[in-house]
């Protein structure tokens, strides 16, 4: 049976409603076009429905979708939807025509079109913390209060400060950004500072390139985040909490700050709330963006007005934002709390693995067919998240390794499919969870290269602070440059593993600490893929532009001159309609002819 | 006050409370390499040189706090390898023209390259002769420049040029800027290859083009 | 409005307080898409820290320029997801069909920069680059783009903003 809430959400109180993702990605993919396109289609069948905004579902690969539900008929979602596309689709929905629906919500009758629950990539799911994710509108607490929004706040309000500490110790959280640090411990030594000032926050900056878990959630239910913060605040004694977001994620900040000044005049923030003696209010932060910002105390030299983090200890714990002890929390670790108080601690134990309970958002991108963002319990297989929930590489490809962690995480071969996502078997393996980034690299992608794209990045993001992570990626940066162009030496991969492990040990903060992993992960697993660049000069990949040689197929050429003319060295030969030729003496392997043939005559070899 | 104990090297010592272990250290009777640490002005932890062991994890001794109960171990093999890779790393950004330095024999990089034995100072460090009186700049084909620092200059101190029985820097650019040096006060590069044979049967050949290349 | 007549304004807003230093650079630069010199030297007078201080935040965050930008600055995503299909590739055949050659990331008549960025989180449309003009008025996605597709957009965009009139910013 359909519970009540979510009846309400799905139909509406007109009965008839048409919910449309608007969020950063939706919105990139089309999703304003359409939501306009679907108002002019309703007035113009002159239907009464509404035409509702939701957040985001986390299924990127259906953007821009639309789900249509009317009473007495199946709610029916639409993917990658096209704004002249709507008015038929509505149309046809009215008349009881489901063609072209990717789904069902739930199934009325003898649908033939599968209802989400049979279909791996929802079915696989566990939506703890995203259940209000494209369900709800993120700018309505109306939507959020109705979904049981703020209830575990009163819950936690009517206990002792220390009877939360302890729900949240029960409960075994641990911090979703990162090393999966038990909450619990960081708010119980904050709660136990003698200091008339403390301060929470949320960490919103999300750097990792290809992590958008925390930006989806933040946007798509922004009162999950606050409430979370709320009571986070509140076991530790704080008057201030702060929401740190970049200013370039400006649809995140302003639902954030929507939501601190709708709480405001609900009465969730404020003095007294809720009719008890806790006084506390809270201001979203927009920072200027820097990766190192993800990390504690570098967020919080920016809230103060600097750069760079800083020698841990003394943690944030007992000296953090101006000297006051402060903890600081992620979006999704957040959004949990929230979530374990509205629903009871027993929901989340039952979840995950011994180690680590409930559940994580992971960000599936790269060599999939359905990038997207999924939340799975801890422990769910590697196997299981990419091929069956993500749906496995494009056709022709074969998925060679999952990236975890980001920038800070490691290279697993998918020969360990098996293997469990959870902190510990990560970071055995040379991963680690991180933000819960996972990008899965195929046949097509050179290790090496992947190695030094994340090395690229450390270097550009490192703040220069300590010589480690300064210097010592300038130099590892320039052995992968080395070996990539052909001019590597077996002693450079000693270097590069005995560097990368001074850096890992010597680097003063978390992030210049984890910057050499990805260097480390893929000579510990693919040191066969350095050894041939270095070696034979050959990249197996076929990726690494010096590596490579150009080369047209007289088969597939048809002579029409479009490589000749876009070569910058003219290294093509050949006259209109005659095969042509590469000179490889003269070419500088830019790779313009490859991109710019229309036949795929030029090759690579 | 409140005093903490603190083992160093299995030695205890009390130290008051908010402390840093390089204080234990110190107090204990042992040292550790310093550099970027300033006493009272400067305590970033920022060049991790002084890095040691506080039970088995690998931190600053000049910002890490001491704590009751910690052992603190300040040699290892591990912890030798950190610091001179730490070391090594800053020499290679470190722009040596020590011949042109006004810090010389007290130059601190100079003894901890000597403490951790790493190579890439030249003994124009420790050379006294300066400025008129330095013998490249007198146009002989010193080999100052080019060598291993650690033997206190003798020779130069007595005025006869370095011969380079130390054995030369193998750093690239050291010998581009030396050469530079040479240049710029007209030292014969015939001389200075000659002055190389003494003791240098085998210059690796990028070397000796960078020194030589472009003498007159 | 004059740049330090700006920061003074701003500083009287939000108070001489030195953890308001990124909001007030914020505000300055969402007035002349950059920060011209004059306000960082009154922003250090203002706020008494050091002009070399003042550059440290200036320069460490990303979001901040020191040089005045095109009419349309296009970024293309240099996310993980957008690397591994081929975003370097796309990033430098635009800017050779711009005539970028050096270290410049603005075309000579300021119509257009282009600049690497960072994940923009829209991963399923890789590569992405994302175009926005330099007023904040207009925001284009451009996703699953070839290097020949990439190029096109570069004259696209500088001939729109010729048509438009408007050429980046007044420097000053």
């Amino acid at each position: 049976m359909l519970q009540d809430s979510l009846r309400r959400f799905i139909y509406g109180s007109k009965g008839f409603r048409i919910r449309i993702p608007i969020a950063s990605c939706s919105l990139a993919a089309g999703a304003g076009e359409v939501y306009q396109a679907a108002l002019k289609a309703v007035d113009r069948l002159g239907i009464d429905a509404e035409v509702y905004r939701v957040g985001c579902t986390g299924l990127c690969f259906m953007d821009p979708w639309v789900e249509i539900a009317k009473e007495g008929l199946p709610p029916a979602i639409y993917a990658n939807v096209k704004p002249d596309q709507v008015a038929t689709i509505i149309e046809r929905y009215v008349s009881g025509d489901l063609s072209g629906a990717v789904a069902v919500r739930f199934k009325q009758g003898g649908e033939r079109i599968p209802s989400l629950d049979e279909l791996d990539f929802w079915r696989l799911q566990v939506r703890f913390v995203s259940r209000n994710c494209g369900l709800v509108d993120p700018e309505s607490i109306e939507d959020y209060i109705a979904s049981g929004g703020y209830q575990g706040l009163r819950k936690a309000l009517s206990m002792r400060r220390d009877e939360v500490i302890e729900t949240i110790k029960r409960s075994g959280l641990r911090g979703r950004g990162g090393a999966g640090f038990p909450t619990w411990f960081k708010w119980r030594v904050a709660y136990e500072q003698e200091s008339d000032v403390k301060y929470v926050i949320c960490n919103g900056d999300e750097g990792d390139p290809g992590a958008f878990m925390n930006r989806l959630l933040a946007e798509s239910d922004p009162h999950r985040v606050l409430e979370g913060l709320i009571i986070a605040g509140y076991a530790i004694g704080a008057t201030k909490g702060f929401i740190f977001v970049r200013a370039e994620k400006p649809l995140m900040a302003d639902r954030l700050e929507k939501a601190v000044e709708d709480a405001r005049k609900a009465g969730f923030l404020g003095k007294g709330i809720l009719g008890t003696n806790f006084d506390f209010d809270v201001e979203v932060y927009r920072s200027a963006g820097a990766f190192v910002c993800g990390e504690e105390t570098a967020l919080i030299a920016a809230i103060e007005g600097r750069s760079r983090p800083r020698q841990r200890p003394p943690y944030p714990a007992t000296s953090g934002l101006w000297g006051k002890p402060t903890v600081i929390n992620n979006v999704e670790t957040l959004a949990h709390v929230a979530t374990i108080f509205q629903v009871g601690v027993e929901e989340f134990t039952k979840l995950g693995t011994e180690k680590s309970k409930g559940t994580k958002m992971f960000c599936v991108t790269g060599s999939v067919n359905r990038t997207g963002v999924y939340e799975v319990p801890i422990g769910t297989k590697i196997k299981t998240l990419v091929f069956d929930i993500a749906g496995g590489p494009p056709e022709g490809r074969k998925v060679k390794a999952v990236q975890v962690g980001g920038p800070s995480g490691g290279c697993i071969p998918i020969e360990l499919a098996d293997l469990e996502l959870d902190y510990e078997s990560l970071q055995s393996y040379g991963a680690i969870m991180g933000s819960g980034g996972l990008v899965v690299i195929d046949d097509g992608n050179c290790m090496v290269d992947v190695a030094k794209f994340f090395t690229g990045f450390t270097l550009a993001e490192s703040c220069g602070k300590c010589l480690p992570c300064r210097v010592g990626m300038k130099v590892l940066s320039e052995i992968l440059e080395k070996i990539t162009s052909g001019q590597g030496t077996l002693e450079d991969l000693d270097l590069a593993q005995e560097l990368g492990e001074s850096i890992a040990k010597t680097g003063l903060c978390a992030l210049g600490g984890t910057a050499p992993n990805p260097v480390l992960s893929t000579l510990r697993y693919y040191k066969h893929e350095y050894i041939e660049h270095v070696l034979n000069k050959r990249c197996p990949a076929k990726v690494c532009p010096k590596l490579v040689n150009y080369y047209i197929d007289p088969n597939l050429c048809r002579g029409c001159t479009q490589c000749a003319k876009v070569c910058p060295v003219g290294a093509i030969s050949g006259s209109p309609g005659k095969v042509h030729t590469v000179n490889t003496e003269v070419c500088v392997k830019c790779g313009q002819c490859f991109s710019i043939c229309p036949f795929g005559a030029v090759k690579k070899v | 006050m409140r005093v903490v104990k603190v083992y160093v090297n299995g030695v205890a010592v009390e130290v008051p409370e908010g402390a840093t272990v390089l204080n234990a250290i110190e107090k204990a009777g042992y040292s550790v390499p310093l550099l970027c640490y300033l006493d009272g002005l400067f305590n970033e932890a920022t060049c991790r040189v002084c890095v040691v062991l506080v039970n088995g994890r690998v931190v600053p001794a000049c910002r890490f706090p001491a704590s009751d109960g910690i052992k603190v171990t300040t040699e290892s093999d591990e912890l030798l390898r950190y610091r001179r890779t730490n070391l090594e790393l800053l020499l290679s950004t470190h722009r040596i023209e020590c011949w042109s330095c006004s810090r010389k024999s007290g130059c601190e990089l100079l003894a901890l390259s000597k403490q951790l034995g790493v190579e890439g100072i030249p003994v124009c460090a420790e050379c006294p002769l300066a400025g008129d009186s330095c013998l490249v700049a007198r146009g002989e084909p010193c080999l100052g420049p080019l060598t291993v620092a650690g033997c206190s200059a003798e020779c130069t101190r007595n005025g006869a040029p370095c011969t380079g029985c130390r054995g030369f820097i193998t750093r690239p650019e050291v010998w581009k800027s030396a050469a530079e040096f040479y240049r710029e006060h007209g030292v014969d590069g015939k001389k200075v290859e000659v002055a190389m044979r003494f003791f240098w049967a085998s210059v690796p050949d990028h070397l000796k083009k960078i020194a030589l290349g472009g003498a007159p | 409005m004059d740049p330090r007549k700006l920061v003074r304004e701003l500083v009287s807003r939000y108070g001489p307080d030195r953890g308001r230093l990124i909001q007030i650079l914020q505000e300055v630069q969402k007035e002349y898409r950059y920060l011209p010199r004059e306000s960082l030297e009154e922003v250090s007078k203002e706020l008494g820290v050091s002009l070399p201080e003042v550059l440290n935040v200036a320069t460490f965050y990303h979001q901040f320029r020191l040089e005045p930008v095109g009419k349309y600055i296009a970024y293309v995503c240099f996310g993980t997801a957008c690397y591994l299909k081929g975003s370097a590739d796309v990033y430098e055949a635009m800017r050779r069909a711009a005539g970028l050659n050096d270290g410049r990331s603005t075309t000579e008549d300021r119509t257009l920069t282009i600049e690497k960025a960072r994940c923009f989180g829209c991963c399923s449309l890789a590569p992405v680059v994302m175009v926005v003009s330099s007023d904040g008025t207009e925001r284009y996605v451009h996703g699953r783009l070839t290097p020949s597709e990439a190029r096109r957009l570069v004259s696209t965009y500088r001939s729109r903003a010729l048509r438009s009139g408007g050429v980046g910013v007044a420097s000053g």
